[in-house]
């Protein structure tokens, strides 16, 4: 044990283990803005929100598109349960501008369409600020 | 004569089949690993969603949500049958309609209208013959399920339960036991059963007897649990939909194996039958000639 200032840290989405690797630190978007988890936090259950994932490992740093779900930290090991997640170096900024224009053009008849729209235009404003941001 | 000709061509004809079964067996065989694989990746999300609903649930005590009442008021309720997009694999479709069928019976005896939701083009075309009325029709997801292809299917079918049009939501499926068993299930996917809250899927090793985690929760545990349960809904028909692609092509596998040996035995029969009409054809020829020559003599 040199240094030990890692911690386990997988991303998991129901189709396939994304990542699994030691971490130093990870942001994530927790549903009430962004939430940073280091070596020995305390356990945590958390909603997620929409938004960038940043994983700084000794490995290097990744970053990956998260479309709400849960984290979980317990016992050193943060889990990462999510529907959708995507590296960031997979998203294409075309896609992400087609789909700012789509969720503009949705149509706000009630509720829940205005919470759709909402969502909608959130997801594309991410992806495109993560394409943006590796484009860079 | 004319005997012996037939005999070869069919044993061609057989040779022929053979091949082609052999090779739809190897493929088979190639895709049931793939959908295996699949089916183990896809097991990680699952246990670990069922184990933070049964910690959840243990922080509140008792649960109570939307997606977990009984509407027994509601005269009608939804079935979703997954059936396979291609044929030949054996009882496979047929198991699993069985299964469809009697508890579309067993509800209309109880007087329950089922809205049937039906994957699959083989089950679509039974239903059709049956001239069984079908609500929804889905043919657009094949032997490799992807979770935004599930995921739409599963928000329709909470939004109808929430809705209160349906009463109950059911699966028919073919459930992947292991490589050797498949056995056709129906499961209640809504309302949810409170043991799947509380323990995984009826699993053994849930957590239980392990001390509870004092966890820190953001938001509370009731509002965190609003979206897991859907959450829950969710992974649950994609397991199925995961285990029906596994199960589908291991049935393939057997039909094709089952049809390459039968092929196999043909064509040793057929062989034997043609050589004794041949040998037949030679000692009467024979026979023809030593009679002729002592004719002569």
């Amino acid at each position: 044990m040199a240094k030990s200032n890692t911690f386990r840290f997988s991303v998991i989405t129901p189709e396939r283990v994304v990542l699994e690797c030691e971490a130093t630190f990870v942001a994530f978007p927790a549903h009430d803005g962004e939430m940073g988890v280091l070596m020995n936090r305390a356990p945590l259950v958390c909603k997620l929100g929409i938004g960038g994932l940043r994983v700084e490992s000794p490995q290097g740093d990744q970053t990956f598109f998260i479309d709400g779900g849960f984290a979980q930290v317990v016992e050193n090991q943060l889990t990462v349960l999510t529907e959708q997640a995507r590296p960031a170096a997979a998203l294409d900024r075309g896609a992400a501008e087609r789909a700012m224009v789509e969720a503009r053009a949705l149509r706000i008849t009630d509720e829940k369409s205005a919470g759709a729209r909402a969502r909608a235009l959130r997801r594309a404003q991410v992806q495109l600020r993560l394409t943006g941001a590796t484009n860079r | 004569m004319a005997n012996r000709r037939v005999l070869i061509k069919r044993r061609k004809a057989v040779r022929n089949i053979r091949k082609i079964t052999r090779t739809m067996q190897l493929i088979a065989t190639a895709r049931f690993q793939a959908a295996f694989n699949r089916a183990v990746a896809a097991r990680p999300y699952t246990e670990r969603i069922a184990k933070l609903v049964s910690d959840l649930s243990g922080a509140t005590g008792e649960v109570e949500h939307p997606l977990m009442r009984a509407r027994e008021d509601v005269k009608r309720s939804a079935l979703l049958v997954i059936t396979s997009n291609r044929g030949l694999c054996g009882g496979y479709n047929a198991n699993v309609l069985r299964t469809a069928v009697a508890r579309l019976d067993e509800s209309k005896a109880a007087g329950v209208e089922t809205d049937v939701h039906m994957v699959g083009k083989k089950g679509i075309n039974y239903f059709r013959f049956l001239r069984r009325p079908m609500a929804e029709r889905i043919t657009t997801i094949g032997d490799a399920p992807k979770f935004e292809q599930v995921e739409p299917i599963a928000a329709a079918m909470m939004d109808r339960f929430e809705g209160g049009q349906v009463g109950s939501v059911h699966v028919a499926y073919m459930r992947f036991i292991s490589a050797g068993q498949q056995r056709p299930a129906l499961i209640q996917l809504l309302p949810m059963v409170r043991e799947v809250v509380k323990g995984g899927d009826g699993e053994p090793d849930a957590g239980a007897g392990e001390p509870a985690t004092a966890y820190e929760f953001s938001p509370p545990p009731r509002e965190l649990l609003d979206e897991l349960l859907p959450a829950t809904v969710r992974v649950r028909l994609f397991q199925c939909f995961v285990d029906a692609a596994v199960s589908e092509q291991i049935a393939r596998m057997v039909a094709m194996k089952a049809a390459t040996d039968a092929a196999g035995d043909m064509i040793t029969s057929l062989t034997r039958r043609y050589n004794r009409a041949r040998q037949t054809h030679i000692t009467m020829e024979l026979l023809d000639i030593v009679g002729g020559a002592n004719a002569i003599a």
